[in-house]
């Protein structure tokens, strides 16, 4: 081709490979030089070198696990989710060559809205005979609710995404339509963010289209087809919740596009509206970007046997009150089927040849078709006509001759369910991996937005690529990769992000307007489950040290005090408390409270709490907060060091983690606007504080034994409380001068009478505290919790009665801790109200 | 003749719902045996809200919402029903049922696509050759369409036992071939996929029989539809052994029972359900 690039590029050998002949390679023309469009990137690679390049890419590894981008695999049995998996190697497309793709997937997006709007509305294509009835009325994702329904501006496909896989010979195929809630749109952004972030210069340098303006286009398309004309319609990203594969992407969306995340549950129609519910009572919605199928979103007329939906949902869309994006019903236009007929429909509709084919397709329902797909088998792929779940694509070429005989049999049973596609050999790019490069198959996932009365498309797109080479299947589900997606412009580009920058992205701002109330219940628990870890942490802390301290007697008293405490908190099992006990089984103890993830009280479980349930609030938690709880999480789900460092090991591990919790402190107190959302976070702290105070005191001070100064000194240290003592007091042990300061005295952060104080105050600014003349149960709780704190006096506690204990205290104790668990019912039943599921009434 | 029914759905909880979303096929279809003269839906407790619309079958819905805690909830239709007598048809002069088969009419016309739906599965009737073979010695060749298809019904009403324990509304069809008894909802389900699996083009009929008319006139009844080209729709009933007279009063039709549920819906608590049915239809003196 070009004199220069036919000379040897030595410099460039840790990049290149030697292609594979039988398959087009994105990078490497046949001749093995590198295509011009790639030098942009290769070029500053190979200046960098390989064991650069490798340094740069630990950074962005490390961004990714920070920003948890992760996606879940169902059948992962270890976890709900794990890390998102990218190659740092964007592919790199040329401009024209875009050009070309770009106007094929508007062309398609375009034709395939027209049809749905037919086959929905009057179906001249079935009466004309251009689509086969065949494959509309069997198809169980025609759903026949949706006929006639009113779809604002005629936009059935507000967001549309096509496969494209190139063959040998260079061109581009569409392999599959995704038409419902078209996923990974968030991921080609996330990698794009890691893409620029590792290869910064080279990504300024080579002019690359920035992804930006795609999704501002997607916002305005939505705002303006909300119902209503209004300016400022509210929008709402419906989720299937946690356990969906592509939750990390709704969270990251939702927050990137400025929606609020919503589950089924969150949402109710009334009076044919639909509305959210929030803790300032029902607010309507306007639109509703669905990232569930079809058929899951409405229970009562789409028939889903789960109840991930909205019941209502149709009938509020039949009424023309909101807008759901994608329309309800798209799904029809997602099989395989059609794609074998829309060469003809292009040119019905349209007017025009189709500009990128489907790759080969044949529906078996037809006999010429059937036939050919029996005899040439080998080299076809054969999948469901229409969706169904679970039903993977079949290779021919991995079949047997006996098994091929079976697929045919059953094929001839019912020929109109299975269409096949010719197997494209998919081009191959390169990978990094570890390091060097090597080349894997790929899929492009392009994306296309309505705008107006045509499409505008994302230039960029999801790279997937397979994990191996001789995979024929791009899986995200099976351990398949992606990678970003370059589309070089001539010109430089214009810097734009939607994203708030980092510093303002702890937000929760939004939060104090519409806050669901699932959320503000979620928020709630983070509080608590977080908190819980706390007195834990630091009574682990006090104790291990002391623990090699045998011959000190008032280490042993500490000891004894911090188990008994530790016991109170059913974190270890009581028959080890008694004092004259072996220090070896009291260390081996400690340790299992720190690693023993059986337990359910341990460090271990109370930290995979705060990850299911920060896990909930993606959506919610801002950067650094997300970061700061990843870094817990790792600290506390370590393995134990082996024997020799296990117990200066547990020590770090125990600082650490108060070091963490701390900056979460900070974080919520510093960087958390002060509206609902912060509110029942510090809720959910103050009143988990504030039980686990009472149980320190009630363990620590309630007995008579409990007044030498070694076990004092260890309350004060468990209690966060020593250099406020010892400003105070000095060196003098005192057990009323430490009761009063861990239960009276409001002024320390950490007594029980501050955490009331402060939950007096967040009660009073909620919102049924607002406007009521009577006050609602939960104020009425706290103000007299308070109250009863503020009125007592500790010499009235420090009475011992004849078995040794003070029961007056106890008492005090005892009434705290029933009122604080009557606050949190109450609070529940005020804001959370916890639905139970819904579910289908018996049919007569 | 007039006939007047009156359909009574309770429902009773043990728990209290709070929020149900409920949809329901409860108004007579007016058609060319049948016109509706009267008509009312009464709900125990009120609705905040009721909407009526047609269905893609063209049946009356009505869709209404309760967002009262309620312990139980009754659905009354009440409907005065004028019932044409029809000329009895002769099976013998239908055309032959090979004439009836879905490609060979379904591009005539528009009426015929839409039939032409009625020839697939649907969501509670699989086909299979198991359901042909079962209709295959009613349909010998060039026997008249409507002949045959009394004749399938007839067989079915002789081998299956009417057994209101057998089976419940989830059966599927494919288990009443081995079973053999079942309520009208399963004798239609099955003459269904055996009409349909013989590629012929058969629909579910919704309704009511008169009281004392027959098997299944104290609660909904239902039977089946076959599409005879050049005839149009013609409808049996299966457990009865009949062809549709003036005894019956057809409220919807569609694919199967799911597309015509008479009461269908989605409620928030609740708890166990009891759930009550009484219909009567009565003539109406003039």
């Amino acid at each position: 081709m070009n004199q220069e690039i036919a000379q040897p590029e030595e410099h460039l050998n840790e990049w290149i490979y030697e292609p594979n002949p039988g398959f087009y390679d994105e990078m490497l023309a046949a001749d093995g030089t590198v295509r011009p469009h790639w030098r942009k990137l290769i070029e500053p690679l190979a200046a960098m070198g390989g064991a650069g390049f490798a340094r740069r890419w630990q950074e962005g590894r490390r961004l990714i696990h920070e920003n948890g981008t992760t996606y879940n695999v169902y059948s992962d049995p270890r976890n709900t989710d794990r890390p998102w998996p990218v190659d740092p190697i964007p592919l790199v497309l040329d401009r024209l060559e875009w050009a070309a793709i770009e106007s094929a997937i508007i062309q398609r997006a375009t034709l395939l809205n027209a049809i749905l709007a037919d086959l929905y509305g009057s179906q001249r294509l079935l009466r004309d005979g251009l689509v086969p009835p065949e494959l509309v009325f069997p198809n169980p994702a025609f759903l026949r609710p949706c006929s006639h329904i009113p779809v604002p501006g005629g936009v059935y496909l507000h967001i549309y995404a096509a496969d494209l896989a190139r063959a040998p010979d260079g061109r581009w195929w569409v392999i599959a339509d995704r038409t419902q809630a078209p996923s990974g749109a968030g991921y080609a952004l996330e990698n794009r963010l890691v893409s620029a972030r590792v290869l910064p210069d080279i990504f300024r340098s080579a002019h690359i289209h920035r992804l930006a303006t795609f999704f501002q286009t997607y916002r305005e398309t939505l705002r303006s087809l909300a119902p209503g004309h209004k300016e400022n319609p509210r929008i709402v990203l419906l989720t299937p919740g946690p356990y969906n594969e592509t939750y990390f992407e709704h969270a990251f969306l939702s927050r990137y596009l400025g929606y609020t995340l919503v589950e089924g549950a969150d949402l109710t129609v009334r009076d044919n509206r639909v509305f959210l519910k929030t803790l300032r009572g029902l607010l309507p919605v306007d639109l509703i970007v669905r990232r569930q199928d079809d058929t899951y979103c409405d229970p009562l007329e789409l028939r889903g046997d789960s109840m991930l939906g909205v019941p209502g949902l149709m009938q509020a869309v039949r009424s023309g009150t909101v807008t759901v994006a994608n329309a309800l019903g798209s799904g029809l236009v997602e099989s395989a089927a059609p794609a074998s007929f829309l060469p003809g429909l292009c040119r019905h509709i349209l007017g025009e040849e189709i500009k990128m084919p489907a790759v080969a397709t044949w529906w078996c329902g037809e006999e010429p078709a059937l036939s050919y797909v029996a005899e040439h088998l080998s080299k076809l792929v054969i999948k469901p006509a229409f969706p169904s779940p679970g039903m993977q694509p079949i290779f021919g070429v991995r079949l047997s001759e006996e098994e091929r005989a079976a697929l045919i049999a059953k094929i001839r049973k019912s020929p109109g369910s299975y269409v096949a596609q010719e197997q494209v050999a998919l081009s191959t790019v390169p990978v990094w991996e570890d390091g060097p490069v090597r080349p894997r198959h790929l899929v492009l996932r392009v994306y296309a937005v309505a705008c107006g009365d045509s499409y505008s498309v994302m230039p960029g797109g999801l790279t997937r690529i397979t994990s191996s080479l001789d995979d024929l299947v791009v899986s995200m589900q099976s351990g398949g990769g992606s990678k970003d997606t370059w589309v070089v412009a001539g010109a430089p580009t214009s810097q734009l992000s939607l994203l708030p920058s980092a510093t303002s992205r702890m937000d929760i701002s939004r939060a104090t307007f519409d806050l669901p109330s699932r959320v503000a219940d979620n928020l709630f628990w983070l509080g608590r489950y977080v908190e819980r870890i706390e007195p834990a942490v630091r009574v682990a802390r006090a104790v291990l040290p002391r623990l090699f301290q045998e011959s000190d007697l008032s280490a042993a008293a500490a000891v004894a005090a911090g188990m008994r405490v530790l016991a109170g908190l059913g974190s270890i099992r009581t028959e080890t408390q008694s004092a004259d006990h072996h220090f070896g089984s009291l260390e081996h103890e400690v340790l299992a409270l720190i690693y023993d993830s059986r337990s359910r009280n341990n460090l271990p479980s109370h930290i995979r709490q705060v990850r299911r349930v920060a896990w909930l609030l993606r959506d919610r938690i801002s950067g650094d907060a997300w970061r700061v709880l990843n870094q817990l999480d790792q600290q506390l789900s370590s393995p134990p060091p082996p024997e020799p460092l296990r117990i200066s090991g547990a020590q770090a591990v125990l600082d650490q983690s108060i070091t963490t919790l701390s900056a979460f402190s900070g974080l919520v107190m510093e960087s958390m606007t002060r509206g609902d959302g912060w509110r029942f976070l510090d809720i959910g702290r103050r009143l988990e504080r504030a039980v686990q105070m009472v149980d320190l005191i009630r363990y620590g001070l309630g007995y008579e034994c409990s007044t030498d100064s070694g076990q004092l000194e260890v309350l004060l240290e468990i209690a966060d409380s020593s250099i406020t003592y010892r400003s105070r007091y000095l060196t003098t042990m005192q057990a009323d001068l430490v009761l009063d300061l861990l239960l009276l005295d409001e002024a320390n952060p950490r007594s029980v009478a501050y955490q009331l104080a402060r939950l007096r105050e967040h009660v009073d600014a909620l919102p049924a505290s607002r406007s009521l003349i009577r006050r609602p149960a939960e104020a009425r709780t706290a103000i007299s919790l308070l109250a009863a704190v503020q009125l007592a006096e500790v010499r009235d506690f420090m009475c011992v009665n004849s078995e040794g204990r003070r029961d007056q205290l106890e008492s005090l104790l005892n009434r705290i801790t029933g009122d604080l668990r009557l606050l949190s019912e109450a609070l529940t039943r005020e804001y959370f109200s916890q639905a139970g599921p819904t579910r289908q009434l018996s049919m007569p | 003749m007039m006939l007047r029914a009156s359909h009574t759905t309770t429902y009773l909880y043990s728990d209290q719902v709070s929020i149900c979303h409920t949809e329901v096929h409860l108004a007579p279809r007016d058609d060319r045996n049948q016109h509706v003269l009267e008509h009312s839906l009464t709900v125990d407790p009120m609705p905040d809200m009721m909407f009526g619309h047609k269905d893609y079958f063209g049946n009356d819905v009505m869709y209404f919402s309760i967002h009262e805690p309620h312990p139980t909830l009754t659905i009354t239709a009440e409907s005065v029903i004028e019932i044409a007598q029809a000329d009895p048809l002769e099976p013998a002069l239908t055309p032959a049922w090979e004439q009836a088969l879905g490609p060979e009419w379904r591009n005539s016309d528009f009426h015929a696509l839409k039939a032409y739906q009625f020839v697939f599965e649907s969501p509670r009737i699989t086909l299979g050759p198991e359901f042909a073979d079962y209709a295959a010695p009613s349909f010998t060749a060039d026997r008249p369409l409507l002949e045959a298809a009394v004749d399938l019904s007839h067989r079915i009403y002789k081998e299956f036992h009417y057994d209101k324990e057998a089976t419940t509304v989830v059966t599927p069809v494919t288990e009443l071939l081995e079973s053999r008894r079942g309520v009208c909802q399963d004798f239609a389900h099955f003459m269904i996929a055996c009409l349909r699996s013989a590629g012929l083009a058969a629909r579910y009929v919704s309704g009511y029989l008169r009281t004392g008319g027959g098997i299944g006139s104290e609660a909904s009844h239902a039977w089946i539809s076959v599409f005879c080209p050049g005839f149009g729709w013609l409808d049996l009933d299966p457990t009865n052994d009949t062809l549709v007279n003036g005894n019956h009063v057809t409220l919807a039709w569609g694919r199967d029972y799911s597309d015509v549920a008479p009461v269908h819906g989605v409620a928030l608590g609740g708890g166990e359900q009891v759930i009550n049915v009484a219909v009567k239809v009565a003539a109406v003196e003039e």
